[in-house]
């Protein structure tokens, strides 16, 4: 968030205004997350994932970070990632996107 | 002090474009243009073109073509157009690839990303300042050498009449 927080230099104003364009992408594409199923080609998870991994790491969240940057690796290397590995990101995003929504109230 | 380079970044990351693109004018960049495909961006590209380009390797979440595809038309179009990759692919294949290809630097996407942006457009900023100073000084030193053939003839007229 330091980015974030430097270039609105405390205006609470433009601080929403960056806050809400993530949220603006970050929202449907949880959606969309959460309807990929991992039996199934894997490639559209990866994809979200690498979009969104950008994201998190510009808002400052770390954790969420790395573990998006470490499941699209294992896609990408031809792997596969489990059911509950998807369902604890999406639940990292999830709470992520509420702390943003409480920082907009 | 407002520098004056054209800037395009090219990434299908609606906010962190936009972010980036603040981050940039917030530094003294106050030309920077922003497309969410290579398409859209080839569209505006001709070979006088002076601008340096941000471009994202995976563009997948826009238009048809990857950054490799728009480094291609770019270099064959506009050769002196200077290129940053500015990716999440944190490859060391994808970034060789891409300067063999003719990119100018590959930053990956990090908390220290968009400070290595700015660096290196400051050294594309530079570059541009120092060749349009070669360039004057040239002039000027054509001017000079005019002047002086011009003289040297109206002295020798003068002395032959």
């Amino acid at each position: 968030m330091e980015i974030i927080d430097r270039l609105s230099a405390g205006d609470p104003e433009k601080k929403k205004y960056y806050l809400r364009l993530f949220l603006d992408t970050m929202e449907p594409e949880l959606g969309n997350l959460r309807g990929l199923n991992v039996s199934e080609s894997q490639e559209p998870i990866r994809a979200i994932l690498h979009k969104l991994k950008s994201q998190v790491q510009t808002i400052g969240a770390a954790d969420a970070h790395a573990l998006m940057s470490a499941q699209e690796q294992v896609i990408k290397n031809g792997g596969q990632i489990s059911q509950s590995e998807l369902d604890d990101t999406c639940h990292q995003l999830s709470q992520l996107i509420q702390n943003l929504q409480d920082l907009l109230k | 002090m407002s520098k004056h380079l054209k800037i395009a970044l090219v990434d299908d990351d609606i906010p962190n474009t936009e972010v980036l693109r603040d981050f940039l004018i917030r530094n003294g960049y106050s030309h920077v243009d922003k497309y969410h495909d290579g398409e859209s961006f080839l569209d505006t590209l001709d070979r006088f073109d002076e601008r340096a380009l941000v471009l994202d390797f995976d563009l997948s979440g826009g238009g048809d073509l990857n950054g490799l595809e728009v480094l291609e038309a770019v270099k064959e179009r506009s050769p002196q157009t200077h290129v940053i990759f500015f990716s999440g692919q944190d490859s060391l294949e994808v970034a060789v690839e891409s300067l063999k290809n003719g990119a100018d630097d590959y930053i990956v996407k990090s908390n220290a990303a968009f400070a290595l942006v700015k660096t290196s457009l400051d050294k594309v900023y530079d570059l541009q300042v120092l060749k349009t100073s070669e360039r004057r000084n040239a002039r000027i030193s054509w001017a000079l050498a005019l002047g002086w053939m011009i003289t040297l003839v109206g002295v020798a007229l003068f002395v032959a009449n």
